[in-house]
């Protein structure tokens, strides 16, 4: 044991188990702590959540919700990633780019865009109406399902395409040689395979639309919502009385909980040892069979890459207050944003950038804990570290303030907890993406350079991190551009002067301001676009190698 | 250099440690190998020995040096690792010089020392090359090119030859003999191989869940195994149980009732009467035509018959059901599957040993 003791990682990792439980479990412990206290009328906030209606209603619409956009996104994402990954047809170049639109278009811009076209005022809903048709109201369950569907396909076409490509084909030669029929075979065979990827990256859906704040907030006034009804009680409550909030946290927290375990489960049991096998090559097809394929995939594409041209034009289109002036084009809006108001701009940046390079130090040194140096205390390092993944930003952001209102150690109000915010939320994808190179190291390497003279700590800064370099730059890229995109916990903990672009663009939208908003979206696209095309155009770098 | 002495080390944590008691004694200049099966504790012995394994109980001692509380990468050694352990980012070059500038030995002594060992490993033209762009042979050669570019004290190689194949494993073995002999550095090999360690080793330790089973030269090992298990281990030999009717003197021949056939053979140390264990390898036996009748000889029957070249493997059956393999050189004495013979023992090469 004197031996385990004087190790520097083991050290290194108490001190990360130390931050964690400081900046994750206690705010995780106080947000479910709180809901069971009194609340203002004496009541727990559980007993609140019981009787009220209203409460009721939220959270069985968020489970509905949840459960149609992930029935819907999987009916996209299936056939779109089994098409993808088995023929080729005319067009599928573009099918490629779509992992890419999730990561772009941040979601506040999605549903901002997506109500230009088909908001009350949207082009497309002028447009029908003058031919006399009538559109079902974009704010309530028609554009909740729709833009959130349309954001988080990618996540089911994301998964299924990778284990389509992972599934041998020789399995299903097996099963044709056998005397099965192919069609038949590909059911018997890849099927069963294929499934818990889907499963998987379907419940993935399901938590993120159950946590989802900017879509469900815009759209979702007459709709009662979790992620809704939590932030208004913590705006309304704000030094008050926060059981609601707390409660309705809670709630989230528990059902985003039991749908991670039920993935992991899922995971676990369908882990399969697939020998690496030959993938499928893409079969060409041609002529009648082919086009309403590319027809259907086109449409998907499209769609997809409507809110990053909306925003575009958008940006450059005259407006007077809420009145878009589609067609007479100006630069007005990008010069007030640019010159009068660029402060939303440098916050995004100095915040993100902030949190991006603590993100990664923090990122590298947990994710090289947890992969090569276990312990007795890794593991738990391991759950902390994940645990962001079970809090939507709206949770977190509840729980930070709670924590660090006030008391040993008084974050709010300064731009600290906004970083805090943004460091926690990425944490699980910074860790993920940083540590996968370190997989692909042997342990020997380490063993060497320490058996040549060279203590452990120098050992990894020689050694190990020069190979970690590929996967750590692609990890601050992507934790970059999902941090300067970040909304929900970041709107709960900012305080005045402290807006964030997508904190701006949200307000804009309140304030039914499309061109400005728009104008600042451009900003916000760029901020995201410039760096990943650098990391892949200039330096090569893989950023989807971890997936 | 300095030899190597373990005293009554302890490894591992919980109830059952991975190694118990061990000691252990290499010569100054001799190459060691520790071999026995996986899980035998033989490479966590070899890690303890670098200083990757802590020590709970005992001592370690390179020479007169205390090592037992040194960190690894104070303790002074070279180290081959079966998957090479090259850094990938390194060339050749730099993956030599790693150890020397850790050391912060002079520049150009460094390009000397480089030279000199690239050179003895046959990879002078080699130096600019990345790990990626060598063939595994070449690797391991680069790898132990490093490990004993920083003079070590002692040189710890795991399993260095496993990930070749057939054909290059000779070759890196041969090299391996030529450098450890031309440098004098105390070595310790672990492998499962047996041929390797009989080919290569000084004295082998064969170890069996974490305690030395025997310790001895390849010879002492093969031809006077002091246990059936290392019998069996090393070359594979017959081990029939026996029962002995009277007690045995060390170094005298025992009388043995082989299935109602009275045999001899060499009982290496004292023997109680009652269980013991015959070790018979297959080269030591020979079949006879049954019609020899000669009473030493034990009836059997030949169940399957391999030919491989220049030797005929048999496998024989005898009264009880006993199943015995058999080596033949002479093919032309060929016996047919399913024929009756008779199995004659060599009694100076026949072991007689505790079960």
């Amino acid at each position: 044991m004197t031996r385990q003791l004087r190790d520097v990682w083991f050290w290194l990792t108490v001190l990360a188990l130390a931050l964690a439980v400081l900046f994750l479990l206690y705010p995780l412990l106080r947000v479910l702590g709180t809901s069971l206290a009194a609340g203002g009328d004496g009541r727990s906030g559980w007993v609140t959540l019981v009787t009220d209606a209203n409460y009721r209603a939220a959270v069985f619409n968020t489970l509905l919700l949840g459960a149609v956009v992930t029935c819907a996104s999987t009916l996209i994402g299936v056939p779109l990633a089994f098409f993808a990954a088995r023929f080729s047809f005319p067009g599928k170049a573009l099918i490629a780019l779509l992992p890419m639109t999730t990561l772009i278009v941040p979601e506040v811009i999605a549903v901002q865009t997506w109500l230009m076209v088909l908001g009350n005022n949207g082009f497309l809903t002028r447009f029908l109406a003058d031919w006399g048709w009538r559109l079902p109201s974009f704010y309530g369950w028609f554009g909740l399902v729709t833009v959130m569907t349309f954001i988080y396909y990618t996540y089911v076409y994301i998964g299924t395409l990778a284990a389509i490509r992972g599934f041998d084909q020789q399995l299903e030669e097996a099963s044709q040689s056998l005397g099965v029929t192919p069609g038949r075979s590909l059911l018997n065979v890849m099927v069963p395979v294929v499934v818990p990827a889907i499963l998987a990256s379907a419940l993935l859906v399901f938590t993120l639309v159950v946590g989802n704040f900017a879509v469900a907030m815009v759209l979702g006034q007459s709709v009662p919502l979790l992620s809704v009804l939590t932030y208004q009680s913590f705006v309304s409550e704000v030094g008050t009385n926060p059981v609601m909030q707390s409660t309705l946290a809670s709630v989230s927290i528990g059902i985003v909980a039991c749908v991670l375990f039920l993935q992991r489960w899922i995971v676990a049991r369908g882990r399969y040892e697939i020998v690496q096998g030959r993938g499928a090559a893409p079969r060409r097809m041609s002529g009648r069979a082919a086009l309403p394929i590319a027809f259907g995939a086109a449409v998907v594409v499209v769609v997809s890459i409507l809110p990053l041209v909306t925003v575009v034009v958008g940006a450059f289109t005259r407006a007077r207050g809420p009145v878009m002036r589609w067609g007479d084009w100006t630069t007005a809006n990008l010069e007030r944003v640019l010159l009068n108001a660029p402060d939303p701009i440098w916050n995004t940046l100095i915040f993100a950038g902030t949190a991006t390079a603590l993100s990664l130090v923090v990122s590298t040194l947990v994710g090289f804990l947890i992969v090569k140096k276990r312990n007795a205390l890794t593991p738990a390092l391991d759950y902390l570290a994940s645990l962001p993944l079970a809090l939507s930003g709206t949770v977190l952001g509840i729980g930070l303030l709670l924590s660090f209102r006030d008391g040993f150690l008084p974050l709010a109000g300064g731009a600290g907890i906004i970083v805090l915010a943004y460091l926690i939320r990425r944490l699980p994808f910074g860790i993920r993406n940083a540590s996968s190179t370190l997989y692909n190291i042997p342990n020997s390497i380490e063993d060497a350079s320490v058996s040549l003279g060279v203590p452990p700590l120098r050992t990894f800064f020689k050694v190990v991190f020069p190979l970690m370099v590929p996967s750590v730059a692609a990890a601050g890229v992507l934790v970059w551009t999902t941090t300067v995109a970040e909304l929900s916990a970041s709107v709960v903990v900012y305080s005045a002067g402290q807006e964030t672009l997508p904190i701006q663009i949200f307000r804009l939208i309140d304030s039914n301001l499309m061109a400005q908003a728009s104008a600042y979206g451009l900003v916000l696209v760029a901020i995201i676009i410039v760096p990943i095309l650098i990391a892949t155009r200039v330096f090569r770098i893989d950023l989807f190698a971890a997936k | 250099m300095a030899g190597i002495r373990i005293r009554d080390l302890v490894v591992g944590y919980g109830a059952v440690p991975v190694i118990t008691d061990l000691s252990l004694d290499v010569v100054d200049g001799s190459l060691f190998t520790l071999l026995g099966p996986s899980g035998c504790g033989k490479t966590t012995l070899l890690r303890t020995i670098a200083g990757f394994v802590p020590i709970r109980a005992g001592t370690l001692h390179f020479g007169e040096r205390d090592v037992t509380a040194l960190p690894a990468w104070l303790r002074d050694i070279g180290m081959v690792f079966q998957d090479y352990a090259l850094f990938p980012d390194k060339t050749v070059f730099d993956n030599v010089a790693y150890g020397l500038r850790a050391r912060k030995v002079a520049a150009a002594s460094i390009t000397a020392t480089v030279g000199e060992y690239l050179e003895r490993v046959g990879l002078s033209a080699y130096a600019d090359r990345m790990p990626a762009a060598l063939s595994g042979g070449q690797r391991q050669r680069v790898a132990l090119a490093r490990a004993l570019a920083i003079k070590p004290t002692v040189l710890l190689m795991d399993e260095p030859l496993s990930n070749l194949d057939a054909k290059l494993r000779v070759q890196v073995r041969e090299t391996i003999a030529d450098l450890q002999r031309e440098v004098g550095i105390t070595t310790i090999l672990v492998t499962h191989d047996q041929e390797e360690a009989l080919a290569l080793s000084d004295r082998i330790g064969l170890l069996r869940q974490g305690r030395i089973e025997q310790v001895g030269t390849p010879e002492d090992l093969y031809a006077r195994p002091a246990s059936a298990y290392v019998a069996d281990f090393v070359g594979a030999a017959n081990t029939l149980a026996v029962t002995l009717a009277a007690p045995v003197a060390g170094g005298s021949r025992a009388r043995i009732d082989l299935d109602g056939t009275m045999v001899e053979a060499m009982a290496p140390a004292p023997l109680p009467a009652g269980n013991a264990i015959l070790v018979a390898r297959g080269e030591s036996l020979r079949l006879v035509p049954p019609t020899d009748g000669i009473p030493g000889d034990v009836p059997c029957t030949i169940r399957r018959r391999q030919y491989l070249g220049g030797r005929t493997t048999y496998q024989v059956c005898t009264a009880s059901g006993r199943i015995i393999r058999v080596e033949a050189h002479d093919e032309a004495a060929a016996l047919a599957v399913g024929s009756t013979a008779g199995l004659r023992l060599d009694p100076a090469r026949s072991l007689v040993v505790a079960s």
